[in-house]
């Protein structure tokens, strides 16, 4: 529909002497500040001065304008490469991406994927299976969550799932959030179940099919937690997870040495590869755990805000059915410089006590009685050690136009030192450990 | 188990002792992202940790395992 009615003649050159001298107006202002503020200038704007309006040009076409709904969301990408090198000959790759969209109104939905290139020749590798002189694998692994909490009440779900040639684990959790006390108090409760399945690949990467060999492993998890405001600058926080595994996770690759009763005291820890050979029993049976395993970590966290800086220190208390205890203390010093770039200078420090069932030397009776150990394992995680890691981390936040994209740049670097205590083949191991991080935000 | 119940008793009331409730308006320090940001640490980090330590607890629910460790 047409707004204005038929014009007469005097209105049309009045119209068009104005159109002319508006348009050469427009070419000034272009040329003076650009097309977009020329724009502004386009005589098809309607005169308010004037009782007979000109013809917009696109009156036909939209004689209403449409108001337009405006974007609330926020949305972000990023994307992470990540590489390891230990002093074990393990070196990992790990390129990931993730993206996010969230909304005003408290919902989100969020995706990420990640690949694990491995490539190991470590002394555990070599030790038990010295045909192969390396091995490598990847891992592919996606996780998709989502959540909504208009107000002080929220819930949030995800799932997961992580691929390689022998293992797959699928899982799912759901979590609620119930702020109290004009959100002085956060209460988090949550359970997450996931299901994996281990097989057995042999050399050249040739896998036995699931349906043929493997061992499903359940886990169920219970997690709590509770925040809260100390003062203006302080929060705290602890978290508590009551996992519980049912399942056969010893690794169908992982052969132990046993030792006769005279020779097991004569073995000290970080006994070579030639050493053991020389002096072990002719029998290497498979590594065998408990098929059950009971797991229970508190975390405390307190975060502190200084003038320019923010100190994190978060300690871990974990205890477990099969008599591993362990603390885990990460302190974090993230310091502002300036207003685009964040640093923060990191140390963690770990020490557990082993399992119940773990020995620096097994000890069989020769054939033909063969009086195995029923719990044996060489997995150094559940043996006693300590690792310190130190690192520092680097955020840069580029500077961008209120309307444009917002880009951060994210470098992380550490050194983990490892000390096992009570281990065959190896006494330490450093590691190292780099990321850089690419995110965008609009 | 112990050990566990009474780091968790210690500390709340450690942690707790000298609350006091603070209005919105007084969180200006306590927004800062700094305080809360979980995303130092992507999953590279995550995962090396994972592998060195035979503990765990204290992280995301949402991550599935792996044949890694």
């Amino acid at each position: 529909m047409q707004l204005t009615t038929r014009r007469p003649p005097h209105a049309i050159r009045r119209r068009s002497a104005l159109h002319t001298a508006a348009k050469a107006f427009a070419v000034c202002v272009a040329i003076l500040t650009g097309a977009s503020e020329a724009r502004a200038s386009d005589p098809a704007v309607p005169d308010q001065t004037h009782t007979v309006r000109p013809e917009r040009p696109d009156a036909k076409a939209s004689p209403i304008e449409e108001p337009t709904l405006e974007d609330t969301t926020t949305k972000r990408a990023g994307f992470e490469f990540g590489a390891y090198q230990d002093t074990d000959n393990v070196k990992v790759i790990t390129p990931s991406i993730n993206v996010s969209v969230e909304n005003v109104s408290g919902g989100s939905l969020s995706a990420s994927y990640l690949v694990d290139v491995v490539s190991a020749a470590s002394i555990d590798i070599v030790s038990s299976a010295s045909t192969r002189a390396g091995w490598g694998e990847v891992r592919h692994a996606g996780a998709v969550s989502g959540q909504y909490k208009p107000h002080d009440f929220g819930v949030s779900v995800g799932g997961s799932v992580s691929s390689e040639p022998d293992y797959v684990s699928y899982g799912g959790y759901a979590m609620i959030v119930k702020e109290f006390d004009d959100k002085n108090w956060t209460l988090t409760l949550g359970y997450g179940y996931s299901h994996d399945t281990a097989g057995r690949c042999g050399i050249g990467g040739a896998c036995t099919p699931f349906d043929v060999f493997s061992r499903p492993l359940e886990r169920g998890a219970f997690n709590g937690g509770l925040a809260w405001v100390v003062n203006r600058d302080t929060l705290a926080s602890v978290t508590f997870d009551l996992i519980i595994e049912n399942g056969d996770q010893s690794k169908p690759y992982r052969y132990i040495a046993m030792f006769s009763p005279t020779v097991a005291p004569t073995v000290k820890p970080g006994a070579s590869i030639d050493f053991v050979n020389a002096n072990r029993l002719p029998e290497k049976p498979l590594e065998a755990l408990p098929v059950t395993r009971d797991r229970l970590a508190v975390t405390g966290g307190i975060a502190h805000r200084f003038d320019g800086s923010t100190l994190r220190v978060d300690e871990r208390i974990y205890d477990d059915s099969w008599g591993l205890k362990a603390s885990s203390t990460d302190v974090k010093w993230l310091i502002d410089l300036g207003e685009h770039f964040l640093v923060w200078p990191h140390v963690r420090f770990h020490v557990q006590t082993q399992t119940d069932f773990w020995q620096l030397a097994y000890v069989s009776q020769p054939a033909p009685a063969f009086t195995l150990p029923r719990y044996r394992t060489g997995d150094r995680e559940l043996g006693p050690l300590w690792t310190i890691d130190g690192g520092f981390g680097f955020r840069w936040r580029l500077a961008h136009e209120p309307d444009a994209p917002a880009w951060r740049i994210g470098l992380t670097a550490d050194v983990m030192y490892t000390s096992f205590l009570d281990d065959l083949y190896l006494s330490n191991r450093t590691a190292y450990l780099g990321a850089l991080q690419l995110e965008t935000e609009w | 188990m112990r050990i566990v119940v009474l780091a968790t008793g210690l500390f709340t009331l450690l942690a707790g002792a000298g609350c006091a409730h603070v209005a919105p308006y007084e969180r200006g320090k306590l927004a800062e992202p700094t305080m809360t940001a979980d995303d130092l640490d992507g999953p590279a980090a995550a995962h090396a940790l994972a592998t060195h330590e035979g503990a765990t607890g204290g992280g995301s629910l949402s991550e599935s395992g792996c044949g890694c460790n």
